[in-house]
Order: structure tokens, then sequence, then C-alpha cells
């Protein structure tokens, strides 16, 4: 399981997140959402060890990460919001460099890669350099990278960005075979048609501090709410949308 | 002058300007850079370098012309061997400016995408561009001949021809500039106007490196005359008309007038060829406007390979193979690497060239000499060194985020990992290449005895280059400055080469003799051992870094040392009044 007790992050002196506390269990789908700005991709890359953290704990399976980065890592999984990758590499000598780095058997590791581009429709490209590939494909070398260790948490920070209908639909699937199959998958969107289908709780963050930490049917008893996304435009949008919209459009026009 | 040249600048289009500071700054990869990255000190450094270059001889022949009973044809002699050689410098500057800017040059991809959308008339970005690197090419000539500009028409034609000397001096420097500016535009030019876009990128890579090489070559190669005899002997003979920098010679005697000969048919082919490239990039830079900049566009984002050349053989256990392998293809395929690489290569390669040309002329095996030795050492030197000054330059910080993840093995790994890549592309290629050398030389057991020091030097090179280096190579942001580059040139030319030179000659004593040769590769081993315990004793407590930073720097006013010694401290404890009394008493004691 993974535990956030009191998480915070401070940029100069400026709090992006504020005592978070949440746990992502295994077996279950933990959809983490939040408006622009309001310290997701902060949170991910706290629990990914990329960013130290200002206050609080963060425990897998019960111990601190940070007692035992190594082991931590060895364990997890991450797809990260914006495609960066190493564009002078093909996609294959990428994924052969993360295999290697993460001191996978080699004839294993390319087994499984050559696998997974075939079945994420990237085989024929797997050769070409990155630089040239897009979006989605950068993406999906991501998700490839992320799956190849069989990780046993799953960060995934807008994994659909990107991707064509019928590659989110397989990644939407596998999402839920994952954490069926016992994984801690911890999954941010703003697709919040999609955060419904596959998730079981959600967390909504609102300006570094959490607002909902449940399940999606209880937030909606108890809310009297139809969707996640009336939930979510409840707790998390400040603004009435048709009205903003409204201004927007009479701002450009005089 | 400032005022009118501000108030010129001013009348200049608006998107000009933007983009012509935009486009200048280009030089450097901005993406790569450390948060702390001062680029106008990085190109300081460099305008530096070049001043000092241009500088000392300036001075020397200032000393030198100062002199009693000094011989005219002697300083005729040295005036003329200095403007060859500052004529051959400005060259190889131009063409080592325009090879370093040949993807400025012309607009690339980024900014025909970034800047097509916007209402910016292509014509616009495309003369940005030009004057943008035309402006550094000008940089480097001002401060390379900055101070033989002034000296030599100073000393050539007295108080009374100096104007028309200068004006000659300058006049013919620019011209020899432009000429080797002007044609890397043409030949870059016209390649991508006749070839297809994707056979001219990758055509572009290896046609930058040839003519990087050929830039050097020539300037290692060509002759230099210090008499007029030579001279003339020199040109019926028919060698001047072979080196363009003899071309630009004869145009600078026909506009001066120093020499008493006449230079012939040298000052027209200088007119013309400068005439023809001129043409030239003017047609380049028609072509770009009417046809690359629309074919750019065009290119397909994706293009398809067919297959993977196998046969990466792995170079240690699995980590160590990612770094080596992750820095080859870093080298290979990052033009900004290769380019800097290559500049240490290149003259390696020269040194490796010139030796081997020494060898083939006596056309018989010799005993090994202290030239090969010397040459052995430095081309050593400056390929660890070269390597190591790329490792310092990323090929993309925000990809980082995945060393940074899977770092599942402790620094130390990581650290011999980039131990072993500095040996797998600068010490082990530069020891076979010697070890090549070396079957030219008889005895063997000489060449073999050489070999086995170089390797030792090589060892104490890499692990003297990775003190303190705890990072993967191209990772860490880079910060342009820190190095201190005029320093390392100088240490190396007045440090380093007269050491190799010295070194070389005891090794030769001792090559024959058993007993002083071992004493000598045991103090060796033993500094490469020390060198490498060192390393890894540093490495054990090491935290792998990914920015560079500046190291801070504390200044203090020294005022708690003066308390503590001038002033009983537990006395005043607690009494900050009586702090700020001595002072005071301090400060008009030393006035008095």
């Amino acid at each position: 399981m993974l535990e956030l007790r009191g998480v915070s992050k401070l940029y100069a002196g400026i709090p992006a997140v504020n005592s978070l506390s949440f746990s992502a269990r295994p077996g279950e789908v933990t959809g983490y959402l939040g408006p622009n700005g309001s310290g997701k991709s902060t949170t991910m890359k706290m629990i990914t060890g990329l960013l130290e953290l200002s206050a609080g704990q963060i425990l897998f399976d019960g111990q601190p990460i940070q007692e035992d980065l190594i082991a931590y890592k060895r364990r997890m999984g991450y797809v990260p919001e914006e495609p960066y990758l190493y564009n002078h590499l093909s996609g294959v000598e990428y994924l052969t460099m993360v295999a290697q780095l993460r001191g996978l058997p080699s004839r294993e590791s390319a087994e499984r890669i050559e696998g997974l581009l075939r079945l994420l429709s990237l085989h024929d490209d797997r050769h070409a350099s990155i630089s040239g590939y897009s979006k989605g494909m950068r993406q999906k070398v991501l998700i490839v990278a992320a799956l190849l260790h069989n990780p046993d948490l799953l960060l995934l920070d807008e994994p659909f960005s990107g991707l064509d209908v019928g590659s989110a639909l397989v990644l939407r699937q596998l999402i839920k075979e994952l954490a069926a199959r016992g994984k801690v998958v911890l999954f941010s969107s703003h697709e919040l048609d999609t955060v419904e289908r596959v998730s079981s709780r959600v967390v909504i963050l609102h300006k570094g501090k959490i607002v909902a930490d449940d399940s999606i049917e209880r937030l909606r008893s108890l809310m009297e709410l139809p969707s996640l996304e009336a939930i979510f435009s409840q707790l998390a949008v400040e603004q009435d949308p048709s009205s903003t919209a409204r201004q927007i459009a009479n701002l450009i026009h005089a | 002058m400032r005022d009118a040249l501000r108030k010129l600048a001013e009348r200049l289009p608006l998107e000009f300007r933007v983009l012509y500071r935009q486009f200048l700054l280009r030089v450097i990869d901005l993406e790569s850079l450390s948060i702390e990255a001062d680029i106008p000190r990085f190109l300081g450094q460099f305008a530096g370098v070049l001043i000092l270059i241009g500088v000392f001889p300036s001075l020397g022949l200032l000393i030198v012309s100062g002199r009693p009973h000094l011989a005219l044809d002697v300083l005729s002699g040295m005036a003329m061997h200095y403007e060859q050689s500052f004529l051959a410098g400005s060259m190889l500057m131009a063409g080592l400016a325009a090879v370093a800017t040949w993807d400025s040059i012309f607009p690339d991809r980024r900014d025909v995408m970034v800047l097509g959308p916007l209402p910016v008339r292509p014509r616009t970005v495309l003369a940005a561009k030009v004057v943008s690197s035309a402006s550094l090419l000008c940089i480097g000539v001002l401060a390379l001949n900055c101070g033989m500009g002034i000296v030599l028409p100073l000393l050539t034609g007295g108080i009374a021809h100096f104007p028309r000397m200068f004006a000659a001096y300058w006049f013919t420097a620019l011209a020899a500039s432009m000429f080797i500016y002007g044609a890397v535009l043409t030949i870059q030019g016209v390649t991508a106007a006749l070839l297809p876009r994707r056979w001219f990128l990758r055509l572009s890579a290896i046609l930058q490196l040839a003519t990087f090489a050929l830039f050097l070559s020539v300037w290692v190669f060509q002759p230099s005359f210090g008499t007029v005899e030579e001279l003339a002997k020199a040109q019926r003979l028919g060698v001047l008309t072979r080196w363009p920098v003899f071309w630009f010679f004869g145009l600078f005697n026909e506009t001066s007038g120093i020499l008493p000969i006449s230079s012939g048919s040298l000052a027209p082919l200088a007119c013309l060829a400068l005439a023809a490239v001129l043409a030239g990039a003017g047609l380049s830079l028609l072509l770009c406007y009417v046809r690359t900049m629309k074919k750019t566009v065009e290119q397909p984002d994706l293009e398809p390979v067919r297959g993977q050349r196998r046969g990466l053989l792995p170079v240690g256990d699995q980590l160590q193979t990612a770094i080596v392998r992750f820095s080859m293809r870093a080298l290979a395929r990052s033009r900004q690497h290769r380019l800097v690489y290559a500049f240490f290569l290149a003259t390696a390669f020269s040194i490796a060239v010139s030796t081997l040309t020494k060898v083939a002329t006596s056309h018989r095996a010799e005993p090994v000499t202290p030239g090969f030795l010397v040459s052995t050492l430095m081309m050593m030197c400056l390929a660890v060194a070269g390597l190591r000054s790329i490792f310092s330059l990323p090929v993309s910080l925000k990809a980082n985020w995945v060393l940074q993840v899977t770092q599942l093995s402790a620094p130390e790994h990581y650290i011999a990992a980039t131990r072993r890549a500095m040996l797998v592309l600068a010490t082990i290629p530069v020891w076979l290449t010697a070890a090549g050398l070396a079957l030219c030389y008889r005895p063997w057991h000489q060449a073999l005895e050489h070999l086995l020091i170089l390797a030792l030097a090589g060892s104490i090179m890499t692990d003297a280059a990775l003190i303190g280096v705890s990072k993967i190579p191209f990772s860490c942001s880079y910060l342009p400055g820190k190095a201190n580059v005029q320093y390392v040139f100088w240490a190396f030319a007045a440090g380093f080469m007269p050491l190799a030179m010295s070194f070389s000659r005891y090794e030769q004593s001792v090559l024959d003799d058993p007993l002083s040769y071992a004493a000598l590769v045991g103090i060796l081993m033993a500094a490469a051992a020390e060198l490498w315990f060192v390393n890894q004793r540093r490495a054990k407590a090491a935290v792998l870094y990914y920015e560079d930073v500046e190291p801070e720097v504390i200044t203090t006013l020294s005022i708690g040392t003066w308390y503590a010694n001038g002033r009983d401290a537990s006395a005043d404890r607690g009494n900050l009044l009586n702090v700020s009394k001595p002072m005071e008493e301090s400060a008009l004691g030393n006035e008095s």
C-alpha cells in the first residue's frame, strides 16, 4: 500500500501542496484529480523520489520510501506528465537502456520490449529516432518503460495524453487489469469520464489541499450528484464555466 | 559613437532586432544550460582567448623591433611571417566559426515551425540569421587581430604610411574571413538546394565534420615564408597559388605595397575567389528563401528505418554497458557534442599525421624519437581533455528524470561507468592509434616499452580528469565559463607541453636502460594506482548530481577576526554597542 502522511512541499516558502494524507491500496485504482496548478504533478514527483519533501512522510508497504529509495524504485513504474525522452535514441534503444539501468536480464527484457512495442503498435517505428515520434508515440514509449520491470506500484500522470482512441481503450483496460492483479495504481488525469470508468477511489486536490478522498459511489451519494464531473466542479472549480466563457468572448469581441 | 550606433539600430525593423538577439545567443543550445549559466561571460572568455593569442605576438614584435642594430630584412621577414600567420589564423577562425554555427546559418525546422505562423517575413528571419552569424565572425576577427592590426601597420608603414597599411591589413583580414565564411555558406546552401531534404540532413553532418577537418588540416600543413627570396622562389614553383592564404597575402601586398616584388596573379585570384563565394553565398540565400524553407516544412516528421545494426559488444556489466552506449550514441548523434570533440580529435589527428609524415619521408624504420613520444602523449591528453569537456554538455536535461527514477545502484557504480566510457571513447582509441604508429619504429622493445608508459599515462590522465566528477556523461546541466577556458588553454600550452617534452626526452633516455625504465614504470604505476584509489574513495561518499551550480562564495569583512584579536570577546559579550565603538576608533586610526 502507498501511504502519504502529512506531506507538504514548499517552493521559496510558498506551499505547492499542504499536509496531504491519503493512501492507495493494492487491487484498486486510485484516481488523483485536481485543476491545473493544484499540485498533482508535484505530488507524483515526490512519490517517485524526484522531489524532496518539505514535511511529512511517504510509505510503501509500511516502509518510508526514503529509508531505502533504491529498493523502492525497483518496485515502482512511472509515466510522467510531460513526454521528456532522449531524442537522439531510437525507441528500442531508449527502452533497452531503461531495462539495463533497471538491471533486467537482457534476453528477457529484449523479448518484453519487442512484445510490448508490437502490442502498442509501435513495432514498425522502433528503430526510428524518438525526435521524429508524435506525442502519442512518445507516450507509448513512456508506458512501456514504466511497465518493463513488472512494477508493484504504478504512478500514471496523465497517461492518456496524446494517445489515439484505440490505444487509449487498451490502456484503460490495462490499468484495470493491472489493479486486478494486485498492483497499486495511482492515476492522475483531467479526463474525468475515464477516471470515473477506471478508478474505484478518487482523491481530489484543490490549491494544494485534499478536498475529497473516498470511493466514487460514496461521493455521489454523499453529495447527491450524478457524476464525477459534477462532484469535481463543485469541489474544485471556482469559476462558473458559462459565465467565464461569455466574458472571454466579450473581451475578444471588444 | 555609441549613440549613433543605437540610433542606427533603432531604425532597423523591430522584428529583425528581436530575432537577431535571439539567434546571436543560439550558438549555444540554451536548453542545455545550467540555471546559473552566464552566456556573455562564456563568449567573453572565448574572445579573451583570441585577444590573448593576438596580443602576445604583437607585443613580441614590438619588443624585438625596439632592439638597436636590428637588421631591416630581419624585421621585414618577421612582419611577413606574422602577416601570413595572422591571415591564416583569421581564416581558420572564420572557418571554425562557420562550422560551429553550421546549423544556425540557415533557418532550421524549429525556426520555420515557430516563426512560420507569426507575421514575420521569411526574408527578415533569413537576414537576422545571417547577420547574427556574421556578427560572431566579426567579433572573432576583431578580437584576434586587435593587437597585430595596429602593431604591424605601425612598424611596416611608420607614421606616414600607417593609414594605408592599417586599411590594407584590415581589408585583407576581413576579405579572407569573408571568403571562408562565404565558401561554407555556398557549400551548405547549394547542397541543401540540390539534394532531397532527407539526404541533405544525413550528408550535412558529414559535410560539417569534413569541412572542419579540411580547415584544420590546411592550417597545419600550409607553408610559411620568412624572406622575400623564399617567397619569390615559392611563387616561381607555383606553391603560392595552391594555398588560399597566399592569395590574400598577395592582396595585402598589392594594397599595402609592402613587398618589393609583385604578387603576380595572387591578388586577382583572391578577388576572383572572393567574388565567386560572395555570389555563391547570395545564390544560396536566395535558394534558401525560395526553396529550402518550404522543403523544411514539407519534411515528414517520422522517417522509416528498416533495421538496426547489431554487433555492439557489452563493455562491462549492464549498468556500464548502458552508460557507455548512451555516451557513444550521444557523441555520434548530437552535432554539438560531435563538433566540440572533433576539434580535439582533429588536433590529435593532425599530430598523428605529421608524426607519420616525418617517418614516411625517412623511408626506413627508425628508433623511437622524442617527437613520436611527445606526440602520442599530447594525443592522449587532447582526447581525454576533449571528452571530459563534452561530458559536461547535456543532451537533454528534461529527459534526465529517467536516470534519476532508475537509479537502483550506488553512485560509485555510475561513476565507474563514467570512467569506463572515458576509457572506451578516448583512452583506448588513442592508445590503439599510438600502437599503430609504433609499428613504424624499431627496435620493437622500445615501441612496446613506450606503449606501456602511454597506457599508464592514459590511466593517470583519465583518473585526473574525473576527480570530483560525480555525474553521468551528458546528463548534467552546463555552466558556461566555469571551466575557465583561457586558463586551461594557457595551462596546456605553457604547462603540459613543456612537461611532456621534458618527460619524453627522459623517457627516450631510459628506454634502453632496464633499471631506470623499471623505476619510471613503477612511479607511473604508483601514481595511477593512487589516483584510482582517490577516485574510488570519493565515489563511495559521492552523490550523483544533475545540476551544475557555482560554488557559494562568502565574502567576509573580517570584522569577527578583528574583534576576536583586538578585544577580549568575553568582556563585551552581549553588549552590541561596545562592538561599534572600536570599529569607529579603528577606522579613525587607519585614516590618521
